[in-house]
């Protein structure tokens, strides 16, 4: 894409500041992408990628800098002009109105879907042409509450382009897909690219960023850092500069300790047939989200459960953490699971909560933590500022809600409060999604001296389930391997424990996986 | 002071925003009290002026209505503990009923019914048992006036719990049945022995409040300055607080953390609840009417609404707020009596303070949280979680 970089840039930002009370989220941010390329973004949890994004977009107003779409004049920050500017964004948490259906969902905010009827004709038939770009076949009146994540994420992405923009903005989009689906979304957005539209990608994944982009720009603690082109960068180098040093290289599997060789302990949780409702699909059509599924998990090791999104995963995972009961078999668990659950900012911190009171959610009623009745609450600091230091939680102030918190340093909180419960069993549903490089090392090693050593001295290492879309990560943390296909737990036998074997198993019977085939 | 202190020279289009802004914004962030406080302080002072433009409009001099209001209210020592403190009573106690209940989470629009359900029950054992000894007469009035206002939500808790059914419709339902049962039992079977009046007969005197020095001051308000004290600090210190305020605040994550089971909370908050609101009616029995008649409240339930509101659901604050609300409805009448403002014009202010709250709220908040990053956006539908059937129950332990 050389040629393309000569053209005027489509995106120019140029020293971007923008504050939130009393922390910088960009102190010194820029940002330039030109038509006909794919510009990835990157950097830690809390880097500001997201903020800058938004304030291209027109959701938030910079409090200093210029923001150029075009060469045009620089824009107050507002959506609707964004919008006529040709920006679109797919956000990293849907946008979409659960109880209405694809078609409804699109034409919200355009004028197509008719004034004072609702018409969806030209939306129906728009979407029919955007299957062509696309590649996918999307059901315009399935309605969204009823779609798998995958299937979500195609709609946002569906939804960004009908307005047909010149820039598209995609916040952490392959975070909920899995592999043949991002395999389908770089094929969209090559597609996209050779069009001459902009694409600005944020991701955390260096070699799928690799894999795609055509340039990169690097933020650190809000400011821009590095911008380059593919071919000067590499990933240990891309990885530096987020960081502003050296990163520990996640380690070869046979240099892991334990792998295989240590010896499980003693049972701790047993599920013998169980069943489970959906937790959202009561309704009609709802059925059973886990079907008879038999797991024993010991001490001492790591099941890793792979499968794309919306197969039974969160069902499964409240049941083992005791939090659902199951409709059918039985559930045999140990007096103390902690559950990193899926969402992190809807499931498992009150956003109004301060980083006391979200400690207190897990040890409130625990007896270091109380005197009788009441909450020691000088006890409570001491385990959140445990939890702080010890996972790197950067906060504004001890009085900081959770919600004041940047995306990853939320999931920081939430598992470090989740580790610090000395848990019999942990649940991790996707615990790195949306962790930084060293953040997600940091974990890694945490879970390794957790399943080797235990929460503490005297005491005995949990089981861990660990509940991912990673298939790398499943493979490389786990040592017992299943997927989940449509609620059913399937065993990874020895010679397919490879990305492509799981995928094949994850296929096996799931018509919803994408099907078309891209270079 | 020079405007903005953060504005920078590279961008003249930022909003203009006053000197105090920035002080606002990080006071915010220090305090939790700060926004509700302002939030508060604001919306009376935009009530007033409101008001005061209203009054004007119709052709009444604000000035004097508004010291007419305040003589009235305050004017002696004795005069403001014999009306305006006996009004507050009520409204504490009902104030309270509705802040515990939407700190946790439940809409409990029944404050009213259940008072009445509290003054049936303590007016009944105040006539029933008349040889009773004072101090088993009078708290077993209080104890059955707050069990009364309990049992009452338990319609609608049972339709929450077993059928889903939103407690906003239930329990307004239910302070229509509550009125009208009150309406028959004075005509009926509670009517006095003369049966000329729709009322009861006069409560045993043994179940009177005893009365706090000359005026009509009744001890009930002692009583509900304590309990908005204790249930301050037991939301703040203890744990079923914290559970009450974590199920109120996000009903997954408490679910979630696996440390609470969510319906109980709900249950009991709404439980409790009831209680105090019942106690209300117990003590108005009690302690100002001493016998049972059609519209005994003039609305004390639905005032709490705007009581608990305008305190930001804290129960100091609800102190604070009724007492304020007290004395808008003890100096409506002097009102009227001296300036000829309808007494009526003070419901209208009422409704004005509980909007200009809500407009205040929004408009502080916009401060400190415009543009952070909104954790409501999950693509999780936001479906109101009763938590009642859905609460996650222990499975075997093994």
């Amino acid at each position: 894409m050389k040629q393309a970089a000569r053209a005027p840039a489509t995106v120019e930002m140029r020293s971007v500041r923008k504050r939130f009370g009393s922390v910088d989220a960009l102190s010194d941010a820029s940002l330039r992408a030109f038509p006909g390329e794919i510009h990835a973004l990157l950097g830690e949890n809390g880097a500001g990628k997201t903020t800058l994004m938004r304030v291209l977009c027109g959701a938030l107003r910079p409090d200093a800098g210029d923001v150029r779409v075009d060469g045009d004049e620089p824009r107050p920050g507002r959506a609707r002009d964004a919008i006529r500017a040709g920006i679109g964004m797919v956000h990293q948490h849907f946008t979409l109105v659960p109880s209405l259906t694809v078609a409804e969902n699109v034409a919200l905010g355009t004028r197509d879907g008719g004034c004072a009827r609702l018409r969806l004709e030209r939306v129906r038939a728009r979407l029919a042409e955007l299957e062509g770009v696309t590649g996918l076949p999307v059901d315009a009146d399935a309605p969204v509450a009823g779609l798998s994540v995958g299937a979500k994420q195609r709609v946002e992405i569906v939804k960004a382009l009908y307005r047909d923009p010149r820039v598209l903005v995609l916040d952490e989009p392959t975070t909920v897909l899995g592999p043949r689906e991002v395999e389908w979304l770089f094929g969209v957005l090559r597609a996209l690219a050779r069009e001459g539209r902009t694409v600005v990608f944020i991701g955390h994944k260096l070699d799928e960023i690799l894999r795609v982009a055509d340039r990169v720009t690097v933020l650190r603690r809000g400011r821009t850092v590095l911008a380059a082109g593919r071919e000067e960068v590499d990933a240990p180098g891309l990885a530096r500069a987020m960081i502003g040093g050296p990163v520990a290289e996640r380690s070869p599997p046979s240099a892991r300790p334990g792998r295989g060789g240590a010896a499980a302990g003693a049972r701790v949780a047993l599920l013998e047939g169980v069943s489970a409702h959906g937790a959202d699909t009561r309704g009609p059509g709802g059925g059973m989200a886990v079907r008879d599924v038999t797991l024993e998990v010991r001490r001492g090791e790591v099941v890793g459960i792979g499968g794309v999104e919306g197969n039974g995963q969160r069902e499964l995972a409240l049941v083992l953490a005791g939090r659902l009961r199951p409709a059918a078999g039985r559930a045999r668990l140990p007096a103390i699971v902690s559950l990193i659950p899926q969402d992190r900012s809807a499931g498992g911190l009150v956003p109004g909560f301060d980083l006391a009171e979200n400690t207190a959610l897990a040890f409130h009623d625990d007896d270091a933590h109380r005197r009788g009745p009441l909450i020691d609450w000088s006890a409570m600091r001491r385990t959140a500022r445990e939890i702080v230091a010890g996972f790197d939680v950067r906060a504004p102030g001890w009085r900081a809600t959770a919600q004041s918190l940047s995306g990853g340093n939320r999931q920081k909180l939430l598992v470090g409060r989740e580790l610090a419960r000395s848990p019999d069993l942990l649940v991790a549903e996707n615990p790195m999604r949306g962790l930084d490089i060293a953040a997600a090392a940091f974990l890694r090693g945490k879970l390794a001296g957790l399943r080797s050593r235990g929460a503490g001295p005297g005491r005995e290492p949990p089981g861990i389930v660990l509940f991912s879309t990673d298939l790398d990560e499943v493979l490389d943390l786990a040592d017992r391997v299943f997927v989940l296909v449509r609620g059913r737990l399937v065993a990874v036998p020895e010679r397919d424990r490879t990305p492509l074997g799981m995928g094949r198993l994850m296929l096996g019977s799931d018509e919803a996986a994408p099907t078309a085939d891209h270079p | 002071m020079t405007g903005d202190r953060d504005r920078t020279r590279r961008s003249g289009r930022r909003r203009w925003r006053p000197a105090w802004w920035r002080w606002w914004r990080d006071a915010r962030v220090r305090s939790r009290w700060t926004g509700p406080l302002a939030a508060g302080v604001l919306a009376l002072l935009a009530a007033a002026l409101l008001a005061a433009a209203g009054l004007a409009v119709a052709g009444y001099d604000p000035v004097a209505a508004g010291r007419a209001l305040v003589a009235g209210a305050f004017g002696s020592g004795e005069r403001f503990a014999s009306i305006t403190l006996v009004r507050a009573t009520p409204l504490i106690l009902t104030g309270l009923a509705v802040a515990l209940a939407f700190r946790a989470g439940v809409w409990n629009i029944g404050a009213e019914g259940q008072l009445y359900a509290g003054a049936v029950a303590a007016a009944w054992v105040g006539l029933a048992f008349p040889a009773a000894p004072g101090w088993l007469l009078l708290p077993a009035a209080m104890v059955a006036a707050a069990v009364a206002g309990g049992l009452w939500t338990l319609v609608p808790v049972g339709l929450k719990f077993r059928a889903g059914v939103g407690e906003v419709i239930t329990t307004i339902l239910m302070n229509f049945v509550a009125i009208h049962t009150v309406a028959w039992l004075v005509h009926g079977p509670l009517q006095e022995a003369r049966g000329v009046f729709p009322q009861t007969d006069p409560i045993a005197l043994a179940a009177h409040l005893p009365r706090l020095g000359a005026g009509r001051l009744h001890a009930g308000f002692p009583v509900a300055v304590v309990l908005a004290t204790a249930l301050w600090w037991l939301l703040r210190h203890s744990a079923w607080g914290f559970r009450v305020r974590a199920v109120g605040a996000s009903p997954r994550a408490a679910a979630v953390s696996g440390r609470m089971e969510t319906g109980r909370v709900v249950l009991g908050a709404f439980l409790l609840s009831g209680m105090l609101a019942g106690l209300a009616g117990g003590v108005e029995v009690a302690g100002v009417t001493f016998a049972l008649y059609e519209n005994l409240s003039p609305g004390y339930g639905y005032t709490a609404i705007a009581v608990a509101l305008l305190a930001g659901l804290n129960p100091l604050g609800v102190l604070l707020a009724a007492g304020f609300f007290g004395v808008l409805q003890a100096g409506a009448a002097a009102m009227q009596r001296d300036v000829g403002v309808p007494a009526v014009w003070v419901s209208a202010i009422e409704a004005l303070v509980i909007l200009a709250v809500l407009a205040a709220d929004r408009f502080l908040r916009r401060g400190a949280v415009e543009g952070s990053p909104s954790p409501g956006r999950t693509g999780v539908p936001a479906r109101p979680e009763s938590g009642g059937p859905d609460a996650p129950p222990a499975p075997d332990r093994a």
